[in-house]
């Protein structure tokens, strides 16, 4: 029994920073009904410039968090007026923006090689006391504690500015309907641009969180997570923030879980793959029904 | 609609860097007499870049040495470094452009023995001689009698290691765990758990990952349940670092003995899971605290100049520059491949960073296989 | 000469094998359906048919056949549910189905895991991949001027006036699905026996967005960009070798920044360029 538990423990947390990762995929797809590929090279930058920070200013880890946030969300910015603004008025452009996505992605992944390199790297050893709690046979740490509460507080501030914040008023807006947006009064292009913001700042949140608690980063890293970001927003609902939340912590539970289950780790990705096969065909809109941003 | 002058701009751009290409191949010049050029086909990006960089290295320092030394008669080695993206088509092409274009004498890699499966064909048909350094799949040197590595297949290090863990620790029940979409840990578990099924060990539990995996915390839980003597893990150091660290974070205690194969023979195995390293059994090709002056040399000049210790990988490529330079020298042409290869069948007992090192009659590497023990901070060597 | 196809001519055939993958690709988004399974229907076919040549010792015309015939009726199954989704799912449900496809090679034994299908006999010459390649862009042209290709084209532009025209779009969806699986399924099987060795990770997810990308540097709106696009990007690490970028990143900002280009500047890929190129000198 103490096992599952344990396994629940376990899905719950990788679970979280799937759900942080996902919650920015979804957002500007809910906002611009586009896919962003790119993501996943933003995850993987935060984490590597969080750890650059750390390294050669000696800052302490949670203002290299801040500021490697930030530095996310300005690559947003790039991305956004680089690979999708151009291509706003064309009439395939969730099909165009997929592509340059994956453009911008190879080229922030060629940068992340020019300047980390190809090996693995790590934050130096002791640099934050980590304190291991065994309850029973129970076993988590101190670190992943606050991993989820950082992830599920992001989660949390981003679903209250969208309800009652302007800013978030007026995204939602635009998710509903730009050219209404527009009527009202609202600065569609700053309003998306911000959108950008946001999305890539939780992106690289939720790298520099992944990067911190396994302390392997490298110029690969965002591409597992990538796919499974993927599933994470479609199980949820494509553009619903509560599902990217609930999505992220229902696969990472479902990863685990499988193993415990059945207790053959190789088919872990088959079975979440499988069900998120099931899922496009039986209720494409995700296990959330129609829950999209504009209710967030 | 019309084209703006920015468009044509670039469109010439385009097409201009494609005919300086297509111009540029073919016609290189030929290496000057007492000068060798060997080609190596490494992987600088793709899913093996980390380990084709440490080759890199570990070939450049034994060129600048070879090089630096050379004097008038000596011989001198001009490398043609190129990069097969670790993928088997690009390394088709990439031996394909060394032999065919740059001319080489012979081929130093490639890093991946899928590539190699497919790239030393070529090698062999044309007649060129190939020393893989980090080839450990099965069957590769079976390709022909042109192809040599100097890198330990798991079959010549594990069940070794196995029989001196089990001397040592008097372990009877074992959980594996092992990396399932990678040619190189699905045969290294494979040789593993042939290994433990030969010295009658109980095998609890197999469990497995994917590449590029960072938790393992699922598969770890569920081993700690089943109280394993000790953890065998077939993995590369990368993953094999995060699978010890959480391993004894999930209180898998450092009472309990892991055991990897060359995969985790790497300075940064201990360097990344500090403290969670010790009681971890590394069996392996070569032996970082070996003193043999060659050696001592070999770590202090690297890490001098990459500002990092060498691993394996960096050890395996210089030790094969230098047995290419033992065999030209026999070989008496830098250009002729045929006698390259005739020579390189017969380097006996020659002295490198790996050991006394000879090939096989099959053109494997003979070295002694190493069983090391993390005690302390430190790889430790134990003798049976 | 000679010189010339000893340095290229695994580069060539490489070049006709991705040319051929890239119009699987090529069928389906021309009647408007992306699809991101292309690389795993090449995985079957690779498969299928190596497993008849290597097990079996099939003839090779018949293992070729019976591995594009096993991709084309895992389409028939796959097609009938996931063509109702549209547009950016469908591409989820297809990769989905493609990240399947390449774990069920990993875990089974008859494709041999991870380590892959090793020592697939060498049957597939330069004569026998342009061959393919002519027949299928042949064909493809054909098709296109034919009542098909323009139901296929009206889908594409609009799927729901399509209907309303009283296009049985639900068949002509799935005949483009199925006959671009078909043609993966061919190159797929002509690729295993090119090549020795299979191994899964060949056909997952970054070959199936590097399909997507031949088709978009190249064009996808005639039969002639996706070749174009295979040719020029299989070719682009040799051309970058001759102007002595020979590795790492740089090749990858290179690649990365010309899809961005291409897709920012010329929305219907570099044949288009030259079809403006011919119209504005005429």
């Amino acid at each position: 029994m103490s096992v599952f538990i344990q396994q629940l423990i376990n899905g719950f947390f990788i679970g979280s920073v799937y759900g942080l990762f996902a919650i920015g995929y979804t957002l500007v797809f809910g906002v611009l009904d586009i896919l962003n590929l790119a993501h996943a090279a933003i995850f993987t930058l935060g984490g590597l410039s969080a750890l650059w920070l750390t390294r050669t200013t000696g800052l302490p880890v949670w203002a290299s968090f801040c500021l490697a946030t930030l530095f996310s969300g300005l690559l947003g910015l790039v991305l956004y007026r680089v690979a999708f603004a151009p291509l706003r008025r064309r009439a395939d452009s969730n099909l165009s923006g997929l592509i340059s996505s994956i453009a911008m992605a190879i080229i922030f992944e060629a940068g992340a090689f020019e300047i980390f390199g190809a090996r693995t790297v790590r934050f130096p050893q002791g640099m934050f006391a980590v304190r291991v709690y065994h309850f029973d046979s129970l076993t988590f740490t101190s670190l992943q504690l606050e991993i989820v509460a950082i992830a599920l507080g992001l989660m949390v501030v981003l679903s209250l500015c969208l309800k009652h914040s302007r800013t978030g008023k007026a995204m939602r807006a635009v998710a509903e309907s730009e050219t209404t947006a527009r009527l009202l009064g609202i600065p569609v292009e700053r309003i998306i641009s911000e959108t950008f913001f946001v999305s890539s700042a939780l992106g690289g949140a939720a790298g520099i969180l992944f990067g911190l608690y396994f302390n392997a980063l490298g110029p690969d890293m965002g591409r597992s997570i990538e796919l499974k970001g993927l599933a994470v927003i479609i199980l949820g609902g494509m553009g619903s923030i509560p599902g990217a939340i609930l999505g992220g912590i229902a696969f990472g539970m479902s990863e685990v879980l499988t193993v415990a289950l059945t207790g053959m780790s190789s088919l872990r990705d088959a079975v979440a793959f499988s069900v998120l096969l099931l899922i496009l065909i039986l209720k494409p809109s995700g296990l959330l029904g129609r829950g999209r941003i504009r209710q967030a | 609609m019309g084209m703006s002058v920015g468009n044509v701009a670039r469109k010439t751009a385009v097409v201009a860097a494609l005919a300086l290409g297509l111009t540029g191949i073919g016609s290189k010049a030929q290496a000057a007499p007492g000068e060798a050029k060997i080609g190596f086909a490494l992987s600088m990006t793709g899913a093996a870049a980390a380990y084709g960089e440490t080759q890199k290295n570990g070939a450049l320092l034994a060129i600048d040495e070879i090089n630096a030394r050379a004097g008038k008669n000596g011989i001198r080695i001009v490398p043609v470094f190129e990069d097969d993206a670790s993928q088997p088509q690009q390394g088709v092409n990439v031996f394909n452009r060394l032999i065919f274009a740059d001319k080489v004498v012979m081929i130093i890699g490639p890093t991946l023995s899928n590539t190699a499966q497919v790239a030393d064909r070529i090698a062999q048909k044309a007649g060129v001689p190939v020393v893989g350094i980090s080839n450990t799949a099965r069957g590769i040197t079976d390709i022909g009698d042109y192809i040599f590595r100097d890198s330990l297949t798991e079959m010549q290090v594990i069940p070794d290691t196995i029989r001196v863990v089990e001397k040592k620790t008097g372990m009877k029940k074992v959980a594996l765990l092992y990396g399932n979409d990678d040619a190189f840990t699905k045969s290294g578990y494979d040789v593993f758990k042939k290994a433990l099924e030969d010295s009658h060990i109980k095998i609890l539990t197999e469990q497995s990952f994917s590449k590029g995996d960072r938790d393992f915390s699922a598969q770890l839980t569920e081993i700690r349940a089943l109280k394993p003597d000790a953890l065998v893990v077939s993995a590369l150091v990368e993953e094999g670092s995060g699978i010890v660290s959480q391993a004894r974070r999930l209180g898998i205690g450092t009472n309990v003995p892991i055991i990897g194969g060359n995969g985790f023979n790497s300075p940064s195995l201990i360097k990344n899971s500090g403290k969670a390293s010790e009681n971890v059994f590394v069996g392996a090709a070569w032996n970082e605290s070996s003193s043999n002056p060659l050696n001592v040399d070999f770590v202090k000049a690297y890490t001098a100049k990459f500002g990092s210790a060498p691993d394996q990988f960096a050890a395996q490529a210089y030790a094969a520059v230098h047995i290419a330079v033992d065999a030209l020298k026999r070989a008496g042409s830098t250009d002729n491949r045929k006698a390259l290869r005739d020579a390189l069948t017969r380097v006996q007992g020659l002295d490198t960073v790996l050991g006394k090192f000879s090939f096989t009659k099959g053109r494997d590497a003979d070295c002694t296989p190493v069983v090391e023990m993390v005690m302390g901070g430190k790889f430790m060597v134990l003798s049976e | 000469m000679s010189e010339f196809f000893a340095v290229y001519g695994s580069l060539i055939n490489f070049a006709g094998l991705n040319a051929l993958l890239a119009l699987s690709l090529y069928v389906p988004l021309s009647a408007g359906q992306l699809s991101l399974g292309n690389a795993a229907f090449a995985g079957i076919g690779a498969y299928v048919s190596a497993i008849l040549t290597m097990r079996l010792n099939a003839p090779f015309p018949l293992a070729i056949a019976a591995g594009a015939f096993t991709a084309a009726c895992v389409a028939v199954v796959i097609g009938a549910p996931v063509l109702r989704i549209r547009g950016i799912f469908l591409a989820m449900a297809t990769l989905a189905f493609g990240e399947v496809v390449r774990i069920a090679a990993v875990n089974l034994a008859i494709t041999g895991g991870a380590e892959g299908l090793i020592g697939i006999p060498s049957k597939t010459t330069m004569l026998i991949i342009y061959g393919t390649l002519g027949v299928a862009a042949y064909f493809l042209t054909i098709l296109r001027g034919s009542r098909i290709g323009w139901s296929f084209a009206s889908i594409r532009e609009d799927e729901t006036a399509a209907m309303v025209m009283g296009i049985n779009t639900t068949l002509y969806k799935n005949s483009a699905f199925i006959l671009g699986a078909f043609i993966a399924g061919i190159a797929g099987g002509l690729y295993a026996h090119l090549n020795f060795i299979i191994t899964p990770g060949e056909f997952g997810f970054a070959a199936e967005v590097q399909l997507l990308i031949y088709n978009i540097v190249g064009g996808a709106r005639s039969v002639w960009g996706p070749i174009l696009g295979a040719f020029i990007l299989t070719a682009i690490p040799e051309v970058l070798r001759g102007v002595d970028i020979t590795a790492g990143p740089p090749r990858l900002f290179v690649n990365g920044l010309i899809l961005l280009l291409v897709i920012l500047y010329l929305p219907n890929g570099l044949s288009s360029f030259f079809k403006r190129a011919k119209g504005s000198s005429e």
